[in-house]
């Protein structure tokens, strides 16, 4: 195929299977830092799944674990940002996207539990917070919902699949709340998913994944408020709240 | 915790939301420009294709007939294409990627079987991009991908199928054979296929059936990567492009076998085989 005797010039075909060698080359590079982004991911997870099994007074112990996690994470992140700043952004955001997505739901539900607070240590720990993409952004040390630069970023869209993710796992913890004998927490979290689910009622969501997700929000609301009924019904909420 | 009312804890987060719905709704409204023009560049492109069609010559001059009647519609794709030109710059310059891909691939269809049509050659890929920027807005090219150009070349074989057929039915032969092709090209590429001459003049006549099946080996040999929609893409036109070379061969089959036996006209695929040879038209 040395020069074109035919329809086919073959410099065509040889240009062709370079830009496709390179592109192969360029995810190849991506998916090896995700491959370590992802294992750190696991440890993380692990770590915060224990907070469905810990009581709030040693709650701080899983958050602080956490946030020790997420450092390395973080870390990773850092250099995926790199590498990934050298291409077009939206080129090569589904190769990442998935696990940004999980890493800014394990930042979330660390910030919720009172982790990433700015106050000093010393001061008990805030929780129910929302980290907004902004905050999210500054933990993970990248830009958020870059418009008119094409560099690495969170973008908007990652950010509010996280927080549906954090919606559903708080559904979750507010049972599990009620076996380990919190009865606060329950109308802590009834509350912030009732706000976060006005928040994504007043966007107009077409038919995509972001819609397709934030449907389930509605469900998770009932869930969390039959859990505060039964408590309420049989008298189990404090009365200082 | 304790310390948020009631009364404002409902808005606590609308503020923030409400900055979020009007980026989501930039988006959405990029994003549906985008598949709008993203259809009628198909719509318009199929229409060339369908005037394209009524070619009965290869590497000749697209007639006046044609381009005649195409003119509108390459407006038409002008107009979508400069439509959505902002749209599909810088950052987002691959974010729609998915939504255009439609149009793009229909229009490299129809873009590489004219080009086909009058040279008898395969359009490469950056004189594809280059026909695509002209039709953006000045300065702001519309992208076309590496896989726009590839999945549009395998919808192209299909073209060439009808075209070959066509040809064979109402003429009784291939288009192309004739060397004047294989003249022309080594005048045009003099310089670069000085070392080749020697071989070239033993060379077969190239025809339609030929280019498809250089093609079809070209197709074949490209290495794309697995697990992509890329890769699934290729895979799905792969199959349909082998059976359109099949289909040419099949017929030319027909054609030699029987050839001597039936009247010029008669479709050896078209008419039912339970029928005998019936002359279509007498010539």
């Amino acid at each position: 195929m040395a020069s074109q005797t035919g329809m086919i010039d073959p410099a065509i075909f040889e240009q062709l299977q370079d830009i496709i060698d390179q592109d192969t080359e360029i995810r190849d590079e991506l998916r090896e830092i995700l491959k370590t982004l992802e294992k750190q991911g696991r440890s993380t997870q692990a770590i915060l799944s224990k907070a469905h099994s810990t009581s709030s007074d040693s709650l701080c112990n899983v958050v602080e674990g956490a946030e020790g996690a997420l450092r390395y994470q973080i870390d990773t992140v850092s250099e995926l940002a790199e590498a990934a700043s050298r291409h077009p952004y939206y080129k090569y955001n589904h190769v990442w996207s998935h696990q940004i997505q999980d890493l800014t739901y394990m930042i979330l539900l660390s910030g919720f539990l009172g982790g990433f607070t700015s106050t000093n240590s010393s001061e008990a720990r805030q929780t129910g917070r929302l980290l907004t993409i902004e905050e999210v952004g500054n933990i993970l040390g990248v830009p958020v919902n870059i418009k008119n630069k094409d560099t690495f970023h969170l973008s908007l869209e990652e950010y509010l699949l996280a927080l549906i993710t954090l919606i559903e796992e708080l559904a979750r913890l507010a049972r599990n709340s009620v076996t380990l004998g919190d009865y606060t927490r329950p109308l802590q979290i009834s509350k912030f998913i009732k706000d976060v689910h006005a928040g994504f009622q007043i966007l107009n969501l077409k038919n995509d994944a972001l819609r397709r997700r934030s449907d389930g929000i509605k469900y998770r609301v009932k869930e969390v408020e039959d859990v505060v009924y039964d408590l309420s019904l049989r008298n189990l909420i404090p009365k200082d709240t | 915790m304790t310390d948020i009312s009631k009364s404002s804890s409902a808005s606590l987060f609308l503020p923030m939301f409400e900055g979020f719905r009007a980026e989501l709704d930039e988006h959405h409204d990029r994003r549906e420009r985008v598949i709008k023009a993203s259809r009628d560049i198909t719509a318009a492109s199929k229409k060339i294709i369908f005037s394209l069609q009524r070619i009965k010559k290869l590497n000749e001059p697209i007639p006046n007939f044609v381009t005649k009647a195409n003119a509108q519609h390459w407006d038409n794709i002008a107009k979508q294409y400069k439509t959505i030109s902002p749209d599909l710059q810088d950052l987002n310059t691959h974010r729609y990627e998915r939504n255009i891909t439609g149009g793009n691939q229909e229009l490299m269809e129809s873009l590489s079987f004219q080009h086909y049509l009058s040279t008898q050659t395969l359009i490469s890929y950056d004189d594809a991009c280059a026909k695509v920027s002209e039709l953006s807005e000045k300065g702001k090219p519309v992208q076309l991908s590496i896989e726009d150009y590839v999945l549009g070349i395998f919808d192209m074989v299909g073209e060439l199928m009808r075209f070959a057929i066509t040809a064979m039915a109402t003429g009784g032969e291939l288009p192309g054979g004739s060397s004047t092709s294989t003249e022309n090209r080594k005048v045009a590429d003099e310089d670069t296929m000085e070392v080749d001459s020697e071989e070239k003049r033993s060379l077969p006549p190239r025809n339609a059936l030929s280019d498809m099946r250089e093609l079809r080996t070209y197709l074949e040999y490209l290495e794309v990567p697995r697990g992509t929609y890329f890769g699934k893409d290729v895979d799905k036109k792969m199959e349909v492009m082998r059976t359109c070379v099949e289909k040419v061969e099949n017929a030319l089959y027909g054609l030699v076998v029987r050839g001597s036996e039936r009247p010029k006209g008669w479709i050896p695929e078209f008419t039912g085989s339970s029928r005998g040879p019936e002359p279509v038209e007498a010539v």
